[in-house]
């Protein structure tokens, strides 16, 4: 049983993050931590969290907000592009986009009191080597976190991070993946602590190579015979158009689950392979290339570097992911109150 | 403008931000001997020194002045996205020059600087000013973590930044700035106040000759110590610049007692993070240029005689 605290930016596939691993029999979610990031302002991302853990009966779960901007970050226009990148497919898919991430209304659950940077500090600090902390958005919290408490890095079991790209083009530019980009100063605060740490670059998700592990229709009716529990209704109602999107300006097979894969990462590694444990750096001042990723391998005439303790996914057995994920989201019809 | 009457008004309530280093630790001198101050706290960033000596530093000051109740909180031992670098002026201990000073008794509260700012705004009713003489580590973690509370700073008073000036001092950037200047960004594009007390104006306040002659007027143990620090503090300013020790976070403080002892002007200001020797580098829209609004009042001219009568006169009485 995994101990985790699960920091989204509640973006779409952030969403099932929170569901799986509110459900999943593998890992007690210790606590939800939100970042300002894909899914827009703060507020925003907090609330989807809330509702999303509502719909799931999992009220119980903690949920602390954090940071409400990155470190540096880059242009207004640039950060809000991810918020907004379906307006470019409205001729394409009309009043269907309004399920894209739309205002979450007002949630019922609150969130605790107490920032989400002192909620991983205090719960990894209370439970030395016991907490697995997983990142699926921008890495502010977790910079923030290290910054404040340089003793953090030794308390963590290990780190799950998504982010970066090595073969697969960038999703956000050409070189750079979204939530390394949104916040690059923090990514490299953070690849620099030593902590044991899986980094999920987009190559084992949002790669045609990935495809068995990406969300389609046959998914989705594998899980309409599963059974009618809200959040499976949710996953039928709001996917559809997420597997098009991605399709239609991705040119993917289907959703990409990148959060999902990055969860199941910390219960079970085998389901990546990875590199041996390398340093992993962060292009902070390049224009064109900000927020690349930087994996130090191969032999290199010039020293340098940092801790090598990150491993970076190069391949995933697609077919056990998405069974693990079907199996896993349909508890929630069996644990229905 | 007359003459105020500084024992007829209210002290004003502080938070200090500080690196002590020399400078700093003549602002603490000052912020806890005036009268028209009521020093609420201190917090510690790293920067002149590594941040255990410049919290140890902090402490030892306090408690030879007599400021033992003054709580003080340590806080970022880095800054936020960058190496440390440290300020090369106050020797390896931070504080060279006055080995007697005793360790400590005094412990640091029993939480972070960011928090700890958090919980003095909150328990103030009005909003608070702020003084920060060192690198932003501090107050730019702060703006993260804490965007609630902005609205409950008055304003920051920062010793930090220059403006370059031919053959005055061939550098674009001051040590402050260059330590941490991410922080610097976030608390310029924070929406609080700014007060920019430059290189510009605080490489006017210099201890020469005839500063000397009067710091050695003061006949005390504290006098003889502050002389001690100088003495130690202007070998850097005199090797390099050919000037007596300037008195940078000394000045930013006083600007709380006395704000007539600059003139300023609005711009916005800005920090470069990326040039190959100007990371560091502040910027002034003077011209209006970007179309942004200021968020600095820059000073740009100083009385330094009259800053050095307040220091004198705080010294003394």
């Amino acid at each position: 049983m995994e101990r985790i605290i699960l920091d989204v930016d509640s973006a779409g596939d952030d969403i099932l993050a929170v569901l799986f691993a509110a459900i999943s029999p593998s890992m007690k979610l210790e606590g939800v931590t939100t970042c300002t990031g894909a899914a827009g302002p703060i507020d925003q991302v907090t609330n989807v969290v809330l509702n999303t853990l509502a719909l799931a009966g999992k009220g119980d779960v903690p949920v602390a907000k954090g940071a409400w901007r990155p470190i540096v970050g880059n242009s207004k226009e640039d950060m809000q592009a991810p918020v907004h990148f379906e307006k470019r497919l409205v001729a394409r898919f009309g009043d269907r986009l309004k399920k894209f991430n739309p205002p979450a209304p007002t949630p019922t659950l609150k969130v605790i009191d107490k920032h989400a940077v002192d909620f991983i500090i205090d719960t990894a600090l209370a439970n030395p080597g016991e907490i697995t902390l997983v990142v699926t958005g921008p890495m502010t919290n977790a910079a923030m976190a290290f910054l404040q408490e340089p003793a953090l890095a030794r308390a963590l079991k290990r780190m799950v991070l998504l982010g970066g790209n090595f073969i697969t083009p960038g999703n956000i530019t050409p070189l750079s993946e979204y939530n390394i980009w949104a916040d690059p100063e923090a990514a490299r605060v953070v690849l620099n602590q030593g902590v044991d740490t899986i980094l999920v670059p987009l190559d084992v998700c949002e790669d045609n190579r990935a495809a068995a592990s990406m969300l389609t229709r046959d998914d989705l009716a594998d899980l309409k015979d599963a059974g009618d529990h809200p959040v499976l209704q949710m996953i039928q109602d709001s996917f559809p158009i997420y597997i098009d999107i991605w399709r239609e300006f991705f040119d993917l097979v289907g959703f990409p689950m990148d959060d999902i894969i990055t969860v199941a990462l910390a219960f079970d590694p085998t389901l990546c392979t990875m590199t041996e444990p390398l340093f992993c750096d962060i292009v902070l001042d390049g224009r064109v290339a900000r927020g690349q990723t930087v994996a130090y391998r191969g032999r290199q005439l010039l020293p340098g570097g940092g801790p090598k303790t990150t491993r970076i996914c190069t391949d995933i057995d697609g077919r056990r992911f998405m069974k693990l994920f079907k199996e896993t989201i349909v508890r929630y019809q069996t644990a229905k109150a | 403008m007359t003459t105020t009457d500084l024992n007829s008004i209210r002290p004003t309530p502080i938070l200090l931000d500080c690196d002590p280093g020399h400078d700093d630790a003549i602002a603490l001198v000052m912020a806890h001997r005036s009268k028209a101050i009521d020093l609420l706290g201190v917090t510690v960033t790293c920067g002149n020194a590594e941040p255990e000596k410049t919290v140890s530093n902090t402490l030892r000051i306090l408690e030879f002045i007599g400021a033992e109740d003054v709580p003080v909180a340590a806080g970022c031992v880095r800054p936020l996205a960058r190496p440390l670098v440290l300020g090369t002026a106050d020797g390896p201990s931070g504080l060279e020059g006055s080995p007697y000073l005793p360790q400590a008794t005094k412990k640091v509260e029993p939480m972070h600087a960011v928090d700890f700012i958090a919980k003095t705004l909150r328990e103030q009713e009005e909003p608070l000013r702020i003084v920060a003489t060192g690198p932003l580590c501090n107050l730019g973690l702060f703006v993260l973590k804490y965007p609630e509370l902005l609205s409950k700073i008055k304003d920051i008073t920062w010793m930090g930044g220059v403006f370059w000036r031919k053959s005055e001092y061939i550098t674009p950037t001051e040590f402050n700035a260059f330590c941490d200047p991410e922080a610097l960004k976030i608390v310029l594009d924070s929406g609080v106040p700014i007060t920019m007390v430059g290189l510009d104006v605080t490489m006017k306040v210099l201890v020469e000759e005839a500063q000397y002659r009067e710091f050695e007027k003061i006949d005390t143990e504290l006098g003889r110590v502050v002389l001690d620090w100088l003495k130690f503090y202007e070998k850097l300013h005199r090797n390099s610049m050919g000037v007596g020790g300037a008195l940078h976070d000394p000045l930013a403080l006083a600007l709380i007692i006395d704000p007539t002892l600059v003139k300023t002007r609005p711009a916005h200001i800005g920090v470069d993070l990326t040039g190959t020797y100007t990371f560091g580098a502040t910027v002034a829209d003077y011209w209006n240029e970007r179309g942004l609004p200021p968020n600095a009042q820059v000073c740009e001219e100083v009385d330094s005689d009259r800053f050095f009568d307040l220091l004198y006169s705080l010294l003394r009485d």
